[in-house]
């Protein structure tokens, strides 16, 4: 018994504190949304933090089992409404898997091209509103302001800023309008230079690192248990991209592009663009991390949306027509998961033969990640909670559905 | 008009301050809320620091604002700290206290008059107001010199000044500073209770234990995931 | 003032008197209140600016510079809000008790050499000891406000503001030792002359210290990135959570008086107060005593070197908010207790020790003695003693 009570962790104060029970949420500034997070709380240290979820809840998946495949994209887009494209592209492929359809190699390229511009969205929001939640405002609008370049190579092509519904299954509703592949090309081009000044604001600013270094530290074993996926698993140091290690309907998409997955090997980060050095005070699975994975999808995102466009002009030939609003899909059933910039996003539908889906299930992403911040937020400060919620990048359109 | 001429603005200044001390010392003993009590404080401590403005001794009043009032900053936190939980608890006194508590007072307040009433030169008006003591001799005279002495002539050269009881002072605060420390700082027993929650918790245990370690808290995570380094 | 009243203009002295305090504290509300608008519409443009937007172009004309009127108009309309379980008094009282701590210390700032509200042989001590008094607004703030995030905010106030009060006194004894004096309007005039007199260039310690002056300073007024009492990611809006309207504008008023404030005193103590980079009057050779029309405006000359100065400082503390993140609790106590504190206390004895043994300052070929400034502005040809004058100034209160 004695080694027990020689156990450094117990200390005990002469002066007895209470613990205070805090609502962070669902109104507030830092949550990202509708999150309520319930904290414990004994002075500025948290000892549990407990999330609830369910204030964004619409029954997006019931609403798919009364609707036909074709007709569900624009709830798809309602989920991760950051990222919709990515969204859009995991319902058609997962129907399209069951359909056993292949979309025409132009559709395919110009499939990859959309989804990789809308993960650099995706990112732009979750960098600049993690600034936000460690105080700074101004890279929030930086981030803001390209990712309304994006949002406007968006409306071109398919004529929404928000929920697209451009991807769908069986190719896309419309091909690009004339001109829109140089804009494009324009913005990378005009983009790539300003990743420096997120770095220099954030990703090496001294605050910054102070703020998230060493802050919210993941195993890997841990990330893996709660089924974490997308930055926050690659940010743990797993090396797992669904666009390399998906399933072949998934990863066929991505046949001959060439991309070095984020994650740190040996010790390192990939090296094929010039990143900042990991700071000395980072461990792998901090909030640091996370954000600087991100970071660098961002940068890989660019690589790929330049290939794209080249493989996708290249392609002579129709875009192809998607398939009718009330296709009739075959009997079955058909799981399929894919690298939405937030994790893992999967769709699972059963059929009995007739156009409108038996059973319609989504895998959000941001729920499993926000399932270990309350493993991740134990014993730290009330400040460290933004920064880790913050981390994880949860969208609640997706957590909830 | 109002003859503003006539009127002694020093007196109504004085008059003003005196009341607002006397008046929010009242309302210190007779507020049942330990937040207002501090409130109360503060404005009384200041408005003695305004009569010292008044007389002069600006050195003084800013040491009252710095020292007193500032110091009952620290009073205040601890009130909101101690009633933070249950707001606004209210501090009943008992009847009886309050007559003990009158008499005492009455009594330290007819000392104080008797003492004060018993010095002929503070019965009238003092001549001038521009005595104006500067703070550079008292911090000479606290290092050790009477510059305000020596330039008098008084006889023996220059006096020594207060430089030992200050040193005493200060020496005398830095125990105190010590042993506040001491008495403050975050103890190891072994306590039943302590073995008994260390027995019942395995890893991040206590509350307390968080609270203590801190920063290291957060850790415990990348403690479980040696691996991932 | 006064003197210029009753033997110009011929008002009766109890007049004259009065006017002359009526307009010192006229004159010292507007610059809070007054200034505080101005700052307000500075800090969105120049937050704008650095966020790649315009900010208000609107409200009266081109650069939108009626803003923070319309604004003050809209909070002045809107309702005074107040929690149901908040302690009625203690809420209302709070934002006044921030804004007269904030409002008092300007009584003691000089602006030019007789232009000072009350002239103190304690300037320096009042104004800190003052300022320090802004904090009580915001713990009852936060503890009447009856919310567990403004008792967050009051309690890392409190905290944050008694730790840097310690580094913050060290930093300024630095000025006041170099001066001898602890007179706000002794210290700025000692600094006269050409730039290389400021203290700030006095020695290498004064330098490292007025760098530690400037965090102290943005701590102790609560801006980024130190203003965890408000830190909205974390805690709603802080100590101010509860707040609405004019309430809630008075602790801005007060912030940002304050934050002018400490640039004004940094001016004073490190930059040479009122004493412009190059001694303009004194190369034209306008000294005291060359006339009141002279006199009155060099002053003013002075006046406006100080507030670009302040402005300056205060411009210098937006520029850090918009482009730094917040530091954590535990960080900004570390900051104060590890660096600031340790490395005031180190400057302040080095800077003692170079004043034993370089009494001249740092290059003695470069920078004139400091004294024989002091005699030429403070007893020139035909000037009259500092004492004499000293003792005309004193009087807002006769």
């Amino acid at each position: 018994m004695s080694h027990v009570a020689d156990d450094p962790r117990i200390i005990e104060f002469d002066v007895r504190t209470d613990e205070m029970l805090v609502n962070m949420g669902p109104q507030h500034p830092s949550t990202h949304g509708v999150l309520r997070l319930v904290l414990r709380t004994d002075g500025e240290v948290v000892s549990e933090v407990e999330p609830h979820i369910g204030y964004l809840h619409r029954c997006a998946e019931k609403i798919g089992e009364n609707l036909t495949a074709r007709q569900w994209i624009p709830y798809t887009d309602r989920m991760d409404y950051l990222a919709a494209m990515n969204m859009n592209l995991g319902w058609a492929l997962a129907v399209e898997k069951l359909m056993k359809y292949q979309v025409s190699e132009k559709a395919r390229h110009l499939r990859v091209l959309i989804a990789e511009l809308g993960r650099i969205a995706s990112h732009l929001v979750g960098m600049g509103a993690y600034g936000l939640d460690l105080g700074t405002f101004s890279p929030f609008l930086y981030a803001f302001r390209e990712r309304e370049k994006i949002l406007d190579l968006f409306e071109e092509a398919c004529g929404a800023r928000l929920t697209y519904s451009y991807i769908t299954v069986g190719g896309l509703t419309a091909d690009l309008p004339p001109g829109w592949l140089g804009r494009c090309e324009a913005f990378l081009d005009q983009f790539e230079p300003i990743i420096k000044e997120y770095h220099a604001l954030l990703t090496t600013n001294a605050i910054f690192v102070k703020r998230t270094a060493n802050i919210g530290v993941m195993s890997r074993d841990l990330a893996i248990e709660y089924g974490c996926s997308g930055p926050v698993l690659r940010g743990s140091g797993v090396d797992q991209d669904m666009r390399r290690d998906g399933e072949a309907i998934y990863t066929a998409m991505y046949d001959g592009y060439a991309f070095e997955v984020a994650v740190m090997k040996d010790g390192h980060y990939p090296r094929d663009h010039e990143y900042p050095p990991v700071p000395a005070d980072a461990v792998l699975g901090d909030c640091w991390h996370r954000f600087f994975v991100r970071m660098l999808e961002v940068v890989q995102s660019m690589d790929l949306v330049r290939q794209s466009i080249d493989r996708y002009s290249a392609c002579k030939g129709p875009l192809g027509e998607p398939l009718k609003l009330a296709e009739k899909i075959p009997a079955g059933d058909a799981y399929l998961e894919t690298e939405a910039p937030k994790g893992q996003m999967g769709f699972y539908l059963v059929s009995d033969g007739s156009a409108i889906p038996w059973r319609v299930r989504a895998r959000s992403s941001s729920f499993s990640n926000l399932a270990v911040a309350p493993e991740l937020c134990r014993g730290c400060l009330i400040a460290d909670v933004p920064a880790i919620v913050g981390s994880l990048d949860i969208v609640m359109g997706e957590i909830d559905r | 008009m109002i003859p503003l001429a006539a009127i002694d603005w020093h007196s109504v200044f004085f008059f003003l301050f005196a009341a607002l001390a006397c008046g929010c010392a009242v309302a210190v003993v007779a507020a049942e809320n330990v937040v207002r009590m501090a409130l109360y404080l503060v404005l009384s401590l200041g408005a003695t620091a305004g009569l010292f403005f008044l007389a002069g001794a600006e050195f003084v009043g800013a040491m009252q604002l710095m020292i007193y009032v500032g110091g009952t900053l620290v009073l205040l936190v601890f009130g909101v700290m101690l009633t933070a939980q249950a707001p606004f608890v209210s501090i009943k006194t008992a009847p009886g206290d309050r007559v003990l508590a009158g008499v005492i007072g009455a009594a330290l307040l007819a000392v104080l008059l008797q003492s004060a009433f018993s010095v002929p030169e503070w019965r009238k008006p003092a001549a001038g107001r521009d005595g104006e003591p500067a703070a550079t001799p008292l911090g000479m005279a606290l290092l050790g010199t009477r510059v305000d002495e020596a330039s008098a002539g008084a006889p023996g050269g220059v006096r020594s000044g207060y430089l030992l009881p200050f040193e005493i002072v200060s020496v005398h605060l830095l125990v105190v500073l010590v042993g506040a420390a001491y008495l403050a700082r975050a103890k190891r027993r072994r306590t039943p209770r302590a073995i008994e929650v260390a027995a019942s918790m395995e890893p991040p245990a206590t509350v307390a234990a968080h609270a203590a370690v801190g920063r290291e808290g957060s850790r415990g995570g990348s403690v479980l995931a040696g691996g991932a380094r | 003032m006064a003197e210029f009243l009753i033997n110009s203009v011929g008002f009766p002295e109890w007049l004259a008197w009065t006017v002359t305090a009526v307009v010192a504290a006229v004159l010292i509300l507007n610059v809070i209140a007054g200034g505080a608008l101005v700052f307000i519409w500075a800090e969105r443009k120049i937050a704008a600016r650095i966020q790649d937007r315009l900010g208000p172009t609107r409200t009266g004309g081109r650069f939108g510079w009626l803003q923070s009127l319309a604004d003050g108009i809209k909070l002045i309309a809107k309702e005074d809000l107040m929690p149901e379980g908040a302690d009625g008094m203690l809420f209302r009282l709070a934002p006044y008790v921030s804004f007269c701590a904030s409002f008092c210390a300007f009584i003691a700032l000089p602006f030019a050499f007789d232009f000072v509200g009350q002239r103190l042989n304690v300037g320096v001590f009042f104004v800190v000891a003052v300022l320090g008094l802004e904090v009580f607004g915001v713990i009852l703030a936060g503890y009447a406000s009856a919310s567990k995030w403004s008792l967050f905010g009051a309690m890392r106030e409190a905290a944050q503001v008694v730790s840097y009060e310690v580094p913050l006194g060290m930093c300024v004894v630095v000025p006041v030792m170099l001066a001898g004096s602890m007179d706000l309007v002794t210290i700025a005039e000692k600094q006269a002359g050409w730039v290389t007199n400021w203290y700030l260039f006095h020695d290498p310690f004064t330098f490292v210290i007025f760098w530690v002056y400037v965090t102290c300073a943005v701590a102790s007024v609560n801006r980024a990135p130190f203003d965890l009492a408000e830190a909205e990611s974390e805690l709603v809006a802080g100590f101010h959570t509860e707040y609405s309207g004019l309430r809630w504008s008075y602790f801005f008023m007060a912030e940002y008086g304050s934050m002018f404030l400490v640039s004004a005193l940094a001016a004073v103590l490190f930059m040479g107060g009122w004493n412009g980079p190059i001694p303009v009057a004194r190369l034209v050779g306008l000294s005291e005593g060359t006339g009141d029309t002279a006199n009155y405006f060099v002053r003013l000359l002075g006046m406006a070197n100080l507030l670009g100065k302040a402005t300056l400082g205060v411009l210098v503390m937006m520029w850090v908010r918009w482009t730094l993140p917040r530091l954590r609790i535990d960080q900004v106590m570390t900051t104060c207790l590890k660096y600031c504190t340790p490395i005031a206390a180190a400057m302040f004895a080095g800077a003692m020790l170079w004043q034993l043994m370089l009494p001249g300052g740092v290059a003695p070929g470069l920078s004139r003695p400091a004294g024989e400034i002091r005699e030429g502005w403070l007893e020139g040809p035909g000037g009259r003693s500092a004492a004499a004058r000293s003792s005309a100034v004193a009087g807002v209160l006769p």
